[in-house]
């Protein structure tokens, strides 16, 4: 972690991003979906998916993130749209901005569901979390073609 | 979309007619009262029928105009983006509504002049008419601002309702004019408009004729019966009207490009309208809602035309036209028709209205200004019929061109690009152009006809500015009066003006614009004083620039503290547990050791270890979300700051000369310090309950989640949250942006330097590079 991305990967280290990103992906995923009830957050979970895409780079440099074929301002736009959308439909629906609809479902064997119309603000500022980290990771990854080209 | 809104007016109607009043109140953002309300009255009605009309008529139109375009999509959605910012303002009744909408339009507006963004003249256009209507809209947001204070009202309604008086109100209603002189052109901002001819003709037709200009005059005739008679009201509406009546009018006469000639003619017919329903009595208003009606059918029908002469001739000079009136019959007709109407001819209804308006004026008992106004208005008038026939003679006549006056050049393409028109040539306008402006013309005819029924849906209209106009009516034939008297002699004066100066007119070159070099001035001013500002401020030292930050805060913080806070710090708590005594010591020394540290390096991951012993703060102290996002955000900081630190010397650079260590311990203990004390005496200092209580207690039931922190994040003060994304989607898009222009550049100059291909960085990366450009 001292360097920057070593031109010879650690087979150790990328082995290990490759078994643990699932992982940490599902792991954002349900702290973001966690967060009304319980302590996570579509901003948390935003970072944990973030931290994948940066665990990403440094075991395979800027090749591992360019092959995402992600364009971070596309995440980031995705996440204020949808995030913008839900507030704009409650507002034209409740007539307040962000104002939750609550809607509740039995589902068999799970129990009952509960969804809110807030989670889905808040998978939009989980995207543009990581559109955000990724944009960073970008600016690295761009700054490593220009010294040398290593890929 | 304007068709069903036309359609929904129209269904609309019978229920306003019948003195209904149709509101929409939302509330926007309760904690500032800021609340869209909208309502639709009589002159809501109206003038909605006439956005909307037109506009079908103008997106008709632009289909046929502009025929297969790939951005035809994009100007129609600014268009109908235009049209409904349009309609908010007519229907606006909350100020700050009609502010929002109002800027709205700016905006609109901005793109649709810049619409052809490689031309720089259209740019430069699009430029000047944004900042002269844009800050014409701030000065007008401080007059409704302080309006909203002395009023204590927030609509429109009810300040007209219960009008405040006094010196705020006065300078409130001039900062409120200044805004509606702006945006209707008036002089002494009259300059954008004609700038905003580089537009393409149906835009020009729909805002700068029909539908933008009139937002001016949609406040003025709002505010005036109300607030006519207050301070400087009067006499500043009818001095920025008969100016921009006589300056735009004498300045038709001087253009040889119809378009342009059109649009200094619609600055003067601005200014009449401006006079009309700024002076605020009934008789006034009325003429002057009749004359809006006139004014916005007969104009756009004459912009329209004269698009379908550029289009199918090639050429808006006046000087290079003739024989038009055999090669587009269609167009000719409906063009001679709207002019009739503009100069006020029977039977059309613009000379109806202009009837009304010299009768209302003779009729309005305002003193002396009255007068002024009337007289004002009549050689404005006579300046009107001059140029309404020069432009259709020159459009449409046969009399010999000007061109041999033209400046002498040896240029093949210039001359090639003067020589007249054959009439031969021109080719047939479709059914599509034809439709809008001949049926505007019709338009102009039949209510000049109808008068008597217009005039009664129009008093409806009028009454909802002002009660008194109730009794009006329209008639297309008064009988021989005063008026008439008066309205044939300006016809006649106006005829014998063009006739004696029609060879003169002929030949003479538009001279520029006395007001735009002033305001070219203005500008050019601001960006030299903008970039010697940036360059005396902006070092571009960052220790510099976070010394002042720190200092800024401590500074602030101190004044607070002074003015009474401090002395209520009674016996803080010193530590809740062991563990979190132990916690704070780590914490504090892990910073302490930062400052130590030789290296980059050392002092990033001490840095990152005194954060994580502050989550496991967060964590005793009960706030888990807040730990899980210090832990997150304090990991990302450091792996990101070690990517940085990477690409720099391992060493710190050394200390800038202006900060030696004493000043530097200085700045950072009495930055902690006076944070420190202001954090303990905050805690103390509560005066009211908190409302974390009523957040815990509304969470489940209202919003329906058990995590209060993240209800109060993404409900009770989402709106907060949204402005905070936003602002991260800016820095990560800048981010981004940056990384890529730096590219660029560093690829221009590759190529500059003639460096091998090769060599330059995204070439060999092939495509995938391409995923982020």
């Amino acid at each position: 972690m001292s360097g920057p991305p070593p031109p010879r990967r650690s087979v150790v280290l990328s082995e290990t991003v490759n078994g643990i990103t699932p992982v940490l992906l599902l792991f954002s995923i349900f702290l973001t979906l966690r967060g009304h009830n319980a302590p996570g957050g579509g901003f948390a979970g935003g970072l944990v998916m973030g931290s994948a895409v940066i665990l990403r780079y440094l075991a395979s440099g800027p090749k591992g993130v360019r092959s995402l074929r992600i364009d971070p301002i596309a995440l980031i736009g995705a996440g204020l749209a949808l995030a913008l959308t839900v507030g704009l439909t409650s507002l034209a629906v409740d007539g307040s901005f962000l104002e939750s609809a609550i809607w509740k479902f039995d589902v068999p064997v799970v129990g009952t569901l509960k969804i809110v119309s807030s989670s889905l603000f808040d998978i939009g500022v989980h995207i543009l979390v990581v559109g955000v980290v990724m944009s960073v990771i970008v600016a690295f990854a761009e700054a490593d073609d220009e010294m040398g080209g290593r890929r | 979309m304007p068709a069903v809104t036309f359609g929904w007016l129209v269904s609309q109607s019978r229920a306003v007619l019948d003195g209904d009043t149709p509101t929409v109140d939302i509330d926007w953002v309760p904690q500032i009262a800021l609340s869209i309300s909208l309502r639709l009255d009589g002159f809501g009605l109206l003038m909605g029928l006439l956005v909307s009309g037109i506009g079908v008529l103008v997106l008709l139109y632009s289909a046929a105009y502009f025929g297969r375009r790939d951005d035809l999509g994009r100007l129609a959605g600014l268009l109908v983006g235009f049209a409904g910012a349009m309609l908010g303002i007519v229907w606006a009744d909350g100020l700050l509504t009609l502010f929002v909408f109002w800027e709205l339009t700016s905006v609109t507006s901005y793109l649709l002049i810049g619409f052809d963004d490689t031309n720089p003249t259209a740019r430069a256009a699009a430029t000047r008419a944004f900042l002269v209507t844009g800050a014409g809209g701030l000065a007008m947001l401080g007059g409704f601002i302080i309006l909203t204070i002395v009023g204590d009202a927030t609509t429109i309604s009810e300040l007209v309702a219960d009008p405040p008086t006094g010196t705020l109100t006065d300078v409130a209603l001039v900062l409120v004019l200044l805004g509606a002189f702006t945006k209707s052109a008036q002089f002494p901002f009259h300059f954008w408009l004609p700038g905003a001819m580089a537009a393409a003709t149906p835009v020009s037709a729909y805002l700068h004729s029909a539908t933008m200009v009139k937002a001016g005059l949609v406040v003025v005739a709002r505010f005036a019966p109300a607030f006519a008679a207050h301070g400087p009201w009067r006499e500043l509406v009818v001095a920025a009207g008969l100016t921009s009546l006589m300056v735009g009018g004498v300045r038709a006469m001087r253009q040889q490009d119809a378009k342009l000639a059109l649009a200094h003619g619609t600055v003067s017919q601005l200014g009449f309208l401006m006079v009309l329903l700024g002076l605020g009595t009934p008789a006034a208003t009325y003429a002057g809602v009749a004359m809006l009606l006139a004014h916005a059918l007969f104009k756009a029908s004459l912009f329209l035309s004269v698009g379908v002469v550029d289009h199918e001739a090639g050429t808006r000079d006046m000087r290079r036209l003739r024989g038009l009136l055999r090669a587009l019959p269609w167009v000719a007709a409906s063009l001679i028709v709207a002019a009739a109407s503009m100069a006020a001819i029977p039977p059309m209804f613009g000379f109806v209205a202009k009837e009304k308006a010299i009768d209302g004026l003779l009729d309005t008992d305002v003193g002396a200004i009255g007068t002024v106004a009337l007289v004002g208005i009549v050689l404005g008038s006579v300046l009107t019929v001059a140029y309404t026939i020069r432009i259709t003679v020159g459009l449409l006549g046969n009399d010999a061109p000007g061109v041999a006056r033209l400046p002498d050049t040896d240029d093949p393409a210039t001359v090639a690009h003067q020589a007249p028109v054959d009439p031969a040539a021109v080719h047939r306008p479709s059914f599509g152009l034809l439709a809008a402006p001949a049926l505007l013309a019709l338009l102009s005819l039949v209510f000049g006809l109808g008068a008597g029924l217009v005039g009664d849906w129009l008093a409806e209209a009028a009454t909802s500015l002002d009660p008194g106009t109730a009794s009006k009516h329209l008639v297309l034939w008064p009988g021989i009066n005063e008026a008439l008297v008066i309205s044939t002699g300006i016809v006649a004066a106006g005829v014998a003006l063009w006739w004696f100066t029609r060879a003169a007119t002929r030949t003479i070159d538009a001279f520029g614009s006395y007001a735009t070099t002033v305001y070219d001035r203005i500008y050019d001013g601001l960006l030299e004083g903008a970039r010697r500002t940036t360059v005396a401020t902006q070092s571009g030292s960052l220790p510099l620039y976070l010394a002042i930050v720190l200092m800024t805060v401590a500074a602030s913080m101190f004044a607070a503290l002074l003015t009474g806070a401090a002395d209520s710090i009674s016996n803080p708590r010193f530590s809740n547990s062991p563990v979190e005594f132990v916690t704070v010591v780590v914490t504090g020394l892990l910073a302490v050791a930062v400052v130590f540290a030789r290296t980059r390096f050392a002092a990033a991951v001490l840095l990152g270890g005194s954060g994580y012993a502050l989550a496991i703060v967060y964590l005793i102290q009960g706030g888990p979300d807040l730990a899980i996002t210090q832990f997150l955000v304090e990991t990302l900081t450091i792996v990101v700051f070690l990517l940085v630190l990477a690409r720099l010397p391992a060493e710190f650079s050394p200390a800038p000369a202006w900060a030696p260590k004493l000043v530097r311990i200085a700045i950072a203990t009495a930055v902690g310090v006076t944070v420190a004390i202001f954090a303990l005496s905050a805690s103390e200092s509560r005066t009211r309950p908190s409302v974390g209580e009523d957040y815990v207690a509304l969470s489940e039931p209202e919003a329906g989640g058990r995590n209060v922190v993240n209800v109060i994040l993404v409900d009770f003060r989402g709106f907060d949250t949204l402005g905070e994304i936003t602002v991260l989607a800016v820095a990560g898009a800048g981010v981004v942006n940056l990384v890529r222009a730096a590219r660029r550049q560093q690829r221009r100059k590759h190529i500059e330097d003639g460096t091998s291909a090769a060599d330059v960085p995204d070439t060999d990366s092939g495509r995938q590079v391409g995923v982020w450009r």
